[in-house]
């Protein structure tokens, strides 16, 4: 039994990143309906930003500052650059990403390397309550992984630029018409989408090494859990980051750690063919075409 | 394949009948309009048979030459790409999958039977067309960015299960094959022959599918591109067509992966998972996937060109994400629309220019 409750609480950290993967594209999903490649790369330059910082003598946190303040702007001028050209034909958006998130990887591989980079543990050390162990650095991942999400949700529920923001989702046209400059929500969501997934990045290299190639790993759960959820459902994700995150976790303690991608892949399969609104009912991206 | 299309001409007066026809483009290759191939078309045609097959002749180095194999392999895939993709417009991301169910079924029945690659290349292009069936399947209910990322997902799944298939698919290591021996009176264990040979099938693959693009089931599928539910409102059956052109796109796949598993001689699922999957849908739109010559431009540019320029394959890379960003923004339809469009454009402006020699003020509006 304490084996089961510490691989749970272990699997709550890797949940915590797949969660601010699944944040960024459900928002950037749902208001550009651009499915964006190149949002694991986000994640993969805000983790190699932590590590060059951090093994060139800076602190950790302000490390995780400047990486994420980095990434953020690289989504402003991404988006300013290349996606708002490609807002009418999504599509086009889609394919210009697959090749953005190739140039982004290169880019890293071809100023750094291709191998495996860590830094050392920001936080050493774990609190023992009974028979479990929290390790300090996973504790500190959940809890600025709750903080975002409460962020998120509530200024999207509560704020008047969330309403605004829903106004644009449900309706871009009228929404335009009632004032609310689209296309300025439209840069501020991707960049705060950009931003979350450095973020992600920059906590994931402090639990485990990454590789260049990260990226591509954690867009396919980022879409899966907010596909999984429903596009455009914040909380949505948060319940089906925690479901995959436990089926990593578990099917990693018990058993068949080889097959752990498969089951998460297996379940997309049958929720987009079966459920294609997802199981927590979200959009279907912004009615364009 | 006649069936649908007799469906189509059953009441060829309805306004939806004409409505569909008049939105389907003129076909591949085809002059504007016109139902023969414009000459130019068929010089250039000649011109890339004829390169193609005297490649061994120009005395390429053994580095090469083995670049061109690839590029041929690559090739005929992106020929099976083109039926789905370019006439149907529907975009799947699972055919490096569907080349490893030929390479491997080739690989097993060679192991296990002691075929060889002629005998296997029936089964691996069976398989992969089943396998396509598959992967087509969620097609049915689900559109766009989904159904790419389902058939990404699959191709996955298959790459997880070959690794994890213990002695029966030699897990990571993958497996290795015999050579071909002789065909055709050629001994294949010479690069240059194994080359024609690849390259021949490449030549055929590109004719089957200029003439599926150009047949009645071309362009029924070209109505699915254009206007699914008015195609369904007139009686095509879309499922069924879909289906038939994605089984018909992994027969290509499966003969690729059938010859790619025999001149390599080794296979392993790293070949055949998801990123190498990207990279051919997007070597398709960087040449043009509803051209004849789109597909084998992609594979050139791609896997062709740095190798022969020795570019570093990372600024390679580099370079080639950049320009696919360029293509889809400035240039949508592929390289090679493009280049056909300027022709044309070029050829009537010459035109205009003759006759007003000929004749002064006669047609100032062509060009």
């Amino acid at each position: 039994m304490e084996t089961f409750v510490q691989e749970l609480v272990n699997s709550l950290s890797v949940a915590s990143v797949i969660i601010l993967m699944g944040i960024g594209v459900t928002l950037i999903f749902g208001l550009t309906g651009i499915i964006n490649f190149a949002h694991g790369e986000f994640l993969m330059i805000g983790g190699i930003g932590v590590w060059v910082l951090v093994s060139n003598g800076m602190g950790y946190v302000p490390a995780l500052l400047i990486s994420v303040a980095f990434v953020a702007l690289l989504g402003f001028l991404l988006e300013r650059g290349l996606f708002q050209f490609t807002l009418p034909h999504p599509n086009n958006g889609f394919m210009a990403s697959l090749g953005l998130s190739i140039v982004l990887q290169h880019i890293v591989i071809r100023i750094w390397n291709s191998f495996q980079k860590s830094i050392p543990e920001p936080f050493p050390g774990a609190w023992q309550i009974g028979e479990i162990r929290f390790i300090k650095m996973r504790v500190v991942v959940v809890l600025i992984t709750a903080v975002i999400v409460a962020v998120t949700i509530l200024t999207i529920s509560r704020s008047r630029y969330g309403l605004a923001l829903r106004a644009s989702l449900a309706d871009r046209q009228t929404a335009a018409l009632m004032g609310i400059p689209i296309g300025r929500y439209i840069t501020a969501v991707f960049a705060y989408g950009s931003a979350i997934a450095g973020l992600g990045g920059a906590l994931m290299i402090a639990l485990f090494p990454i590789t260049p190639f990260v990226g591509s790993e954690m867009i396919m759960l980022g879409f899966a859990v907010s596909l999984i959820a429903g596009l455009g459902n914040v909380a949505g994700v948060v319940g089906a980051g925690l479901i995959l995150g436990l089926v990593q976790g578990l099917s990693g303690a018990y058993g068949t750690p080889e097959w752990t991608t498969a089951y998460t892949y297996g379940l997309l399969i049958v929720i987009l063919i079966f459920r294609p609104q997802g199981l927590f009912g979200g959009t279907m991206g912004p009615a364009i075409e | 394949m006649a069936q649908w299309g007799r469906r189509l001409n059953k009441n060829p007066t309805s306004v939806a009948a004409v409505a569909l026809q008049a939105k389907t483009r003129p076909p591949v290759g085809h002059a504007k309009g016109g139902v023969h191939p414009s000459r130019t078309f068929i010089i250039v045609t000649a011109v890339v048979v004829v390169a193609v097959l005297a490649l061994p002749w120009m005395h390429p180095g053994y580095r090469l030459l083995s670049f061109a194999v690839t590029t041929c392999l690559t090739a005929i895939v992106l020929y099976g790409m083109a039926v789905p993709f370019g006439q149907a417009g529907i975009m799947s991301l699972g055919y490096a999958g569907l080349m490893g169910f030929g390479a491997y079924t080739a690989a097993i029945l060679s192991r296990d039977l002691g075929m060889n690659m002629w005998q296997a290349m029936p089964f691996s292009a069976l398989v992969a067309a089943l396998f396509a069936g598959l992967f087509g399947l969620p097609s049915l209910r689900i559109s766009g960015h989904h159904f790419a990322i389902v058939t990404w997902v699959m191709c996955e799944l298959l790459r997880i299960t070959l690794v994890n298939g213990g002695k029966f698919t030699g897990a990571a290591t993958g497996l290795d094959l015999p050579p071909i021996g002789k065909a055709f009176g050629l001994d294949m264990d010479k690069l240059a022959n194994a080359y024609l040979l690849v390259a021949a099938f490449m030549l055929l693959c590109m004719l089957a599918t200029y003439l599926i693009a150009n047949s009645r089931f071309g362009r029924t599928l070209r109505s699915i591109r254009e206007n699914e539910q008015l195609a369904r409102a007139i009686g095509v059956n879309t499922d069924l067509l879909k289906l038939t052109a994605f089984m018909a796109s992994g027969v290509f796949a499966g003969i690729a992966g059938d010859l790619q598993a025999y001149n390599f001689r080794h296979i392993s699922p790293d070949l055949y998972g998801g990123a190498v999957s990207m990279y051919f849908a997007l070597m398709v739109m960087l040449g043009g996937p509803r051209t004849l010559f789109g597909p084998l431009t992609g594979a050139l540019i791609v896997t062709f060109l740095p190798e022969v320029m020795r570019i570093d394959p990372i600024d390679s890379r580099i370079a080639y994400g950049v320009a696919l960003i360029a293509v889809i923004m400035l240039l949508p339809g592929g390289i090679i629309a493009v280049t056909e469009r300027g022709y044309r454009w070029l050829a009537e402006a010459v035109r205009g220019a003759r006759k007003g020699v000929s004749s002064p003020g006669a047609d100032s509006s062509t060009a």
